[in-house]
């Protein structure tokens, strides 16, 4: 088999970085500010042994984790503009051991894969702002730095394999409950997606409050993705025996708290999953990291 | 200004500490690859790799029978032979059958597992005069059936093909796949719930309608089972077992 020809199953677990990647963003602020940024170092995790198929029921697989060490930043390159980027500079994939539940003997070798993900970079800008209500635009490129074919079948991912433009636009509306800030915010996107693959229309919501006199702020997230089904990829016109997954969907779900040690440096602990889907893992990711807000 | 540097004092250290957290959280995650158990005792059984239905009196035939263990695998294990009618024919504790007589005989092969049970596997053959030359080739069938949520279904039939030790196996025009099926591939096997010892028979690539494989140098009794099964996650999608 031409490892180039291999298109990965684990996009879909690929997908949930981006979830990652959407709840990286700092809380409440439209945009940073000149000169002001955002910065976040994250562990993030999936242990997954179930997915949703293709007509939306759940079923088993083999036991496969994903996992990445990940720095996060948001930049003020002026009031209005900000640079964005996610460097997952450490990732692995793995599958378990698959061993005989009559015997005990080892049926497939589990295997593991290290290297860096896919680089997500690109920029926010702020368009418009008045009283309580903000809007603006994002545009992120996402660069197929990971390995999307490793492995002994090339099912190991740690990347997409393909150069994704995401655009998306954002309205947020920020006040106060007792004197505690909140924030919600919608968002809608598009991601044009190559070699093949259908687009994405995204789209989901965003609510947090800030609790305990600015020291901690929970999070909520609602994260749906459909596919246009405009991608001619499916298992009939690829490679024989290769692997992939096109056109996933899902709508996933998100909390986060983030706990700010002193004014600007903090912790946080978050985990997001699909709650359906189609192609798409079935468990939840959990990630937690340290970030360090210059406001 | 004190104030200011108590905060920068402990800030870098708080920092520190979380950073090295992160990090041997990190590596506990990472560094480990666990065991997946699957359910894959089937039931022991012995089958006749080349069986005959005829033969002709004063004539010998070497039988030649494999048996299965518990996770469907071929295993050494002492067998005891025996004749229905020994007038009509005789079989050695080696399996060589001998027909002495015209008339119909069952022929039985057994095994007595370490925990008592028998295994039995018997076979009638028929003792004549004359048999023609060009013996019946064998044809078996069975029906695909998913095992998951995927689209996955159809008839088919795999047969002997005539003067050669390969097997046609025939896919029928009512077959269908769903082609969201990441990494799908055909097997034979003798356990329906493990490719442990199956024969690869290649990756799916017709995934509706009628298309046929040519399966070299396998026997029709050598497996019992199609098996579809998803390479990448490692489970299986669909079966159908193979039946007389």
């Amino acid at each position: 088999m031409v490892k180039s020809q291999i298109k990965s199953n684990m996009k879909k677990l690929t997908l949930f970085i981006s979830i990652v990647l959407l709840a990286q963003m700092s809380f409440g602020q439209w945009s940073k500010g000149k000169g002001k940024g955002y910065y976040k170092l994250s562990a993030w995790y999936l242990n997954t042994d179930q997915h949703y198929t293709d007509t939306g029921e759940i079923d088993p697989n083999a036991t496969r984790t994903q996992f990445n060490l990940n720095f996060y930043g948001e930049y003020g390159l002026s009031d209005k503009l900000d640079v964005i980027a996610y460097v997952p500079f450490f990732a692995r994939a793995t599958q378990n051991n698959i061993l005989s539940g009559t015997t005990g003997a080892i049926i497939q070798e589990g295997e593991g894969i290290n290297s860096i993900g896919d680089i997500d970079l690109g920029f926010n800008y702020n368009f418009f702002k008045k009283g309580k209500w903000s809007a603006s635009a994002k545009l992120l490129f996402g660069l197929p730095t990971g390995e999307d074919a490793g492995g002994s079948d090339g099912s190991y991912q740690t990347g997409d394999g393909e150069f994704n433009q995401y655009l998306s636009g954002l309205l947020g509306y920020s006040t106060s409950f007792n004197g505690a800030p909140f924030f919600a915010k919608a968002y809608l996107g598009y991601n044009n997606r190559t070699q093949n693959f259908s687009d994405e229309v995204r789209f989901g919501l965003e609510s947090g409050i800030n609790l305990f006199n600015n020291k901690l702020w929970l999070i909520g997230r609602l994260d749906v993705v459909e596919s246009t089904f405009n991608g001619s990829l499916n298992a009939q016109n690829v490679a024989q025996g290769s692997i992939f997954a096109n056109n996933i969907e899902f709508v996933g779900i998100g909390a986060e708290a983030s706990y700010y040690i002193t004014e600007k440096f903090g912790v946080s602990l978050g985990f997001g999953g699909a709650i359906s889907g189609r192609l798409i893992a079935a468990n939840p990711s959990l990630t937690g990291g340290i970030f360090l807000d210059i406001k | 200004m004190l104030k200011f540097a108590t905060k920068s004092k402990i800030f870098p250290t708080i920092m520190k500490r979380s950073i090295l957290v992160v990090l041997l959280f990190s590596l506990t995650l990472v560094s480990c690859i666990g065991d997946d158990f699957i359910d894959d005792r089937v039931a022991e059984r012995i089958s006749i790799n080349n069986p005959i239905s005829e033969i002709e009196v004063n004539d010998s035939y070497q039988l030649e029978v494999t048996f299965f263990n518990n996770i469907g695998q071929p295993e050494t294990i002492n067998l005891n032979w025996s004749s229905s009618d020994e007038s009509i024919a005789t079989v050695s504790p080696q399996g060589l059958l001998t027909a002495v007589a015209l008339g119909d005989v069952i022929i039985s092969i057994s095994a007595t597992l370490t925990d008592g049970t028998l295994i039995e596997e018997s076979q009638m053959i028929s003792v004549r005069a004359q048999v023609d030359d060009n013996a019946t080739l064998l044809t078996k069938s069975g029906v695909i059936a998913t095992t998951s949520s995927y689209v996955l279904t159809g008839d088919f039939t795999i047969s002997e093909i005539q003067d050669s030790p390969n097997l046609d196996l025939q896919i029928a025009e009512n077959y269908q796949a769903s082609t969201s099926l990441p990494g799908l591939y055909l097997y034979l096997s003798n356990n329906p719930n493990s490719i442990n010892g199956a024969l690869e028979v290649g990756p799916v690539s017709i995934f509706n309608g009628a298309h046929s494989y040519e399966l070299e140098n396998v026997g029709i009794n050598e497996y019992q089972y199609l098996l579809y099964w998803c390479k990448p996650f490692s489970v299986k999608v669909g079966d159908g077992e193979i039946t007389d």
